[in-house]
């Protein structure tokens, strides 16, 4: 500063302004290409897909792909352009590899709808993966679910020692592995909240990482009033490096947004099937996000004219065909960026054949789950696996029982038909009081065309009186159990035809969840209180 | 009962079996074993160490072997508990005829007798094998039927005089469960006085030394066994602070669920303390007749132990007929049996209330444990009481009288 202005005073007023203009078109410069360098190296995608599924139902799946060709480092984050800085920097901070973060509301039948495009739980679900080297995983882990619940204003906070686990077999990283680094669970935590709810609380801050906010594009249809009175429906956050190339020598960084949603049509609509998107969202679209690279719509029609008959309005521009893994899908697909809006765009279908029963076909693999015993004492935990394959399946199965439901792990049997499987491998780490859950993975192969009955006894825990939730009748929850298998076929399978990245994983996961009733009288304890309070 | 679908039910009563002698946990601890994984490391298997390898040797035996183990086991028990009666009774006829001179002229016709005590064994043999509570923990498969044999075989020892067999008894007892250390206290006494020793320092020396040799190295062996002392966690700690609360027939479980969580130290010593702090006023008072002693501790614990079960119940009412000779001193006796009937039929009604109808609640079962545990302490402080009165009418003779007019004994 000093320098400069012994250098105005030698050489003159016009001289310092022009050498004050000469560093201005400098810095435009430099800042002009800056721009442009972030243009090349980021891209917004922004896709919807809707699959009108059996029985009414209509399944509506928002898809928000950013990509970023930057290392993922802390330093990356400093300077943001597409990619919401708020996050880059939790993901930096805390030396995130790989995150996942679910917001559900609802039970995804899988049995009715089919496979989604991703698998949530009820409840709240977090799993991240964290970078080779973190030097307190579980400090990291404690101050990103802390972060991210400052973040997305969801109770995350209560992510907690004893409700989290780090699964060996299940949960393998999504996106690319450095080289020569092999998945070593130990940087792996996984963790469920079953009975956060989640509400327009939740989806504001998630739509605020958007390029666009909810100002302009597909997040426009996003009205909390009309997405919540929907049967099943799930915010996402999903990022992951992936590979650059072919080589996979360098990654980038994706983040995906996804929001899930299963409308069931009697109930929205006006007792008819037919829906749209002002019966679905409440209005129109408007357009694309300007910053989105692409912006589509996509319906599936595989089933037009075999299980129903539809008619789109406004007609579909081209109708793409997808194959995978022997199952062939027809997707009618809208592209906004070249779509000239004159109004608001309506997308609608209106059903024309009569309205048949007809046979579900149910997926390839699922399962349900119950408890069983009455009484307070001891019970167990049933979970049905039905494999509809005409080959035998390899699955794990994975169960997360939290700390007050102790289990025997010699009363697990696996059966088929009356006989007992045996199974691959079993990854047991029992759990400890107010500490650490029981974590169980089981490695399996279940036979062709079978119902296999997994079950494992429990105890019923006496907690403390200041142990119990706020309205102790409602019950406690256990998280989902979780079954991976790589599925040789795609029946049921539901995608978007170009998913903005390029790793393809055929792995199902198949949460479900059931609530256990643990309420005890409470009437003894508040008496007990009154007494203490009047003394 | 054995063979009946009553076992399992039996197996599963918290009556019967707690999370410290429950059989579902042992087969539970030495299955983590057999695949690999540290028992200790969960929060379900509360045995020793060593305990744990001989069950894991036990539960490859079959079914009717296993079961004929803790058949033999109460058996067992039932000979120590009878040869113990045999020879306290013996010794405590030779003792009277000893001081018959010391005991007031008109005393006499109450001074025991051989005829007396010569059925003695007998009722304890019939107390302890027909009484519903043993039969119940041996059914059930709990591992405190061991330990009830180690106490036994202490008492016999001791009875005997065999003071190496004592110790090692003692600590093989105390290694299952601390709280049977209290036992040194009325063996030594009682070694003292049979073998009529006039320096009493020595042999407590000899006898605590070598009760913490045994001791140091039974747990050194589990040390080296599990390769850590994680174990003292999951077993000694455990028992200390109570983080189990499982109801059971104690006092414990429904203190520590409505307790204010910054209150829970001050309570857990408070409880604790109770199981030993009864030890050196009875010590002091009983000194002339240390079996008393270990049978009024042995119920002490019962009552005031973190995990009692009825096993423990079982153990000591067994040994009741040794008393047989201070029953005309007893007020309470009938007030006694009502309760323990009583509470031991209400338990399984309120519980099945509580748990299966949930027409209940806690209170009702706190209600019935604690009528127990009072029922108990009544027991002790009655057979207490009825000595005291003996003592009393052997020196100072039948009558009742103070200053010309009839008097009476009172508790105070």
């Amino acid at each position: 500063m000093m320098a400069a202005k012994t250098t105005a005073r030698a050489m003159g007023l016009s001289t310092f302004l022009k050498s004050l203009f000469s560093l201005y078109l400098f810095l435009t410069l430099f800042s002009k290409s800056s721009v442009e360098c972030f243009n090349l190296d980021d891209q917004f995608e922004e896709e919807l897909l809707i699959k009108p599924l059996n029985n009414d139902f209509v399944y509506a799946y928002f898809q928000f792909t950013t990509t970023w060709d930057v290392p993922f480092e802390a330093k990356s984050f400093q300077n943001c352009h597409l990619f919401p800085r708020v996050l880059g920097e939790v993901l930096g901070q805390y030396s995130v590899q790989e995150l996942h973060l679910s917001l559900t509301q609802g039970l995804w039948r899988h049995e009715k709808y089919g496979y989604p495009v991703v698998d949530a739980p009820a409840g709240t679900e977090i799993w991240a993966w964290f970078k080779e080297g973190t030097k307190d995983v579980n400090k990291s882990w404690k101050m990103l679910t802390s972060a991210l619940s400052g973040l997305f204003c969801a109770s995350l906070n209560f992510v907690e020692p004893h409700n989290t686990l780090s699964p060996t077999l299940s949960f393998a990283p999504t996106g690319a592995v450095p080289p020569g680094v092999h998945s070593n669970s130990s940087l792996l935590r996984y963790s469920t909240l079953p009975r956060e709810v989640v509400c327009t609380e939740n989806l504001t801050p998630w739509k605020k990482l958007l390029p666009c906010d909810s100002k302009r594009g597909l997040a426009t249809l996003l009205n909390a009033g009309h997405i919540y009175n929907t049967n099943y429906h799930s915010l996402g956050i999903h990022v992951r490096p992936i590979c650059k190339d072919i080589s996979c020598e360098s990654t980038a960084v994706e983040l995906k947004q996804t929001v899930s949603l299963v409308y069931d049509m009697l109930q929205v609509g006006s007792l008819s099937r037919d829906w749209s998107f002002r019966k679905l969202f409440g209005q129109g679209l408007s357009g694309p996000c300007p910053l989105a690279s692409s912006s589509r719509v996509y319906v599936d029609t595989t089933q037009n004219g075999s299980i129903f008959e539809f008619q789109l309005r406004p007609e579909p521009k081209a109708v793409l065909k997808s194959i995978r893994g022997g199952a062939t899908s027809k997707i009618a697909m809208y592209d906004l960026k070249t779509m000239h809006l004159v109004s608001l765009l309506n997308i609608a279908a209106t059903y024309t054949g009569e309205k048949l029963e007809h046979v579900n076909i149910s997926p390839v693999l699922y399962a349900n789950r119950y408890i069983i015993g009455y009484g307070q004492e001891n019970g167990g935990i049933v979970t049905k696996v039905i494999n509809n394959h005409w080959q035998p399946l390899d699955i794990v199965y994975m169960e997360n029982i939290p700390w007050f439901l102790p289990v025997y792990l010699h009363t697990f049997q696996a059966e088929v038909n009356g006989r007992q499987l045996v199974p691959h491998a079993i990854n047991f780490v029992p759990g400890r009081e107010r500490e650490r859950p029981y974590q169980l993975e089981v490695a399996l192969r279940i036979p062709a065309r079978s119902t296999t009955t997994l079950s494992i006894t429990f105890d019923y825990i006496f907690l403390k009186w200041q142990e119990y939730p706020p309205d102790a009748n409602h019950g406690f929850y256990v998280g989902a159990a979780v079954i991976t298998s790589s599925l040789p076929v795609a029946r049921n399978y539901t995608g978007v035809p170009h998913d903005g990245s390029t790793l393809l994983t055929r792995s199902v996961l198949i949460h479900c969840l059931r609530q256990i009733f643990l309420n005890q009288d409470k009437s003894f304890e508040n008496s007990i209180i009154r007494f203490c309070r009047n003394d | 009962m054995r063979y009946s679908g009553f076992q399992k039910v039996i197996e599963e009563r918290v009556e019967v079996s707690t999370p410290l002698n429950s059989w579902k946990r042992v087969t539970e601890g030495v299955h983590l074993m057999k695949n690999g994984i540290s028992p200790y490391e969960g929060d379900l298997f509360h045995e020793t160490p060593l305990g744990l390898f001989f069950y894991s040797w036990l539960l490859t035996l079959k079914q009717p072997l296993l079961d004929l183990f803790f058949i033999l086991m109460d058996a067992a028990t039932c000979l120590c508990l009878q040869s113990v009666a045999a020879s306290y009774s013996a010794q405590a006829v030779a003792k009277e005829k000893e001081n018959k001179k010391k005991y007031s002229e008109d005393s006499h016709g109450i001074i025991l007798t051989e005829e007396q005590v010569q059925r003695v064994p007998l009722y304890v043999v019939f107390c302890f094998n027909f009484n519903p509570f043993s039969i119940l923990s041996c059914v059930g498969k709990t591992t405190t039927v061991v330990n009830n044999f180690f106490v036994a075989l202490t008492l016999l020892s001791m009875c005997k005089g065999w003071m190496f067999l004592c110790c090692a008894a003692l600590a093989l007892a105390t290694y299952q469960t601390f709280y049977s250390m209290v036992f040194i206290v009325p063996s030594c006494m009682y070694i003292i006085q049979l073998k009529k020793i006039k320096k009493s320092w020595p042999v407590i020396l000899i006898m605590v030394t070598t009760f913490g040799v045994f001791l140091g190295s039974l747990l050194y062996l589990s040390m080296v066994f599990t390769d850590s002392w994680t174990f003292l966690s999951s077993t000694y700690k455990f028992l200390i602070l109570v983080p189990d609360l499982r109801p059971n027939v104690g006092l414990f479980w429904y203190f520590f669920t409505e307790m204010f969580e910054h209150f829970r130290a001050l309570f857990v010593c408070a409880f604790q303390i109770n199981c030993f702090l009864y030890l050196a006023p009875l010590a002091l008072r009983l000194r002339k007749e240390p079996m008393l002693l270990a049978f009024s501790l042995a119920a002490l614990i019962t009552v005031f132990r973190s995990y009692p079960s009825v096993s423990d119940l079982g153990f000591y009412f067994g040994m009741l007929p040794i008393w047989l000779h201070l029953l005309p001193y007893m007020q309470q006796g009938f007030v006694v049996c009502c309760f323990i009937l009583f509470s031991s039929g209400l338990g399984p009604v309120v519980w099945q209330l509580w748990i299966y109808m949930r027409s209940g609640n806690a209170n009702f079962y706190f209600g019935v444990t604690l009528a127990f545990a009072t029922a108990q302490i009544f027991l002790i402080t009655d057979i207490l009481f009825a000595y005291i009165k003996r003592e009393f009418t052997l020196v100072n003779g039948t009558k009742r009288e103070l200053k010309g007019k009839p008097a009476k004994l009172v508790l105070e």
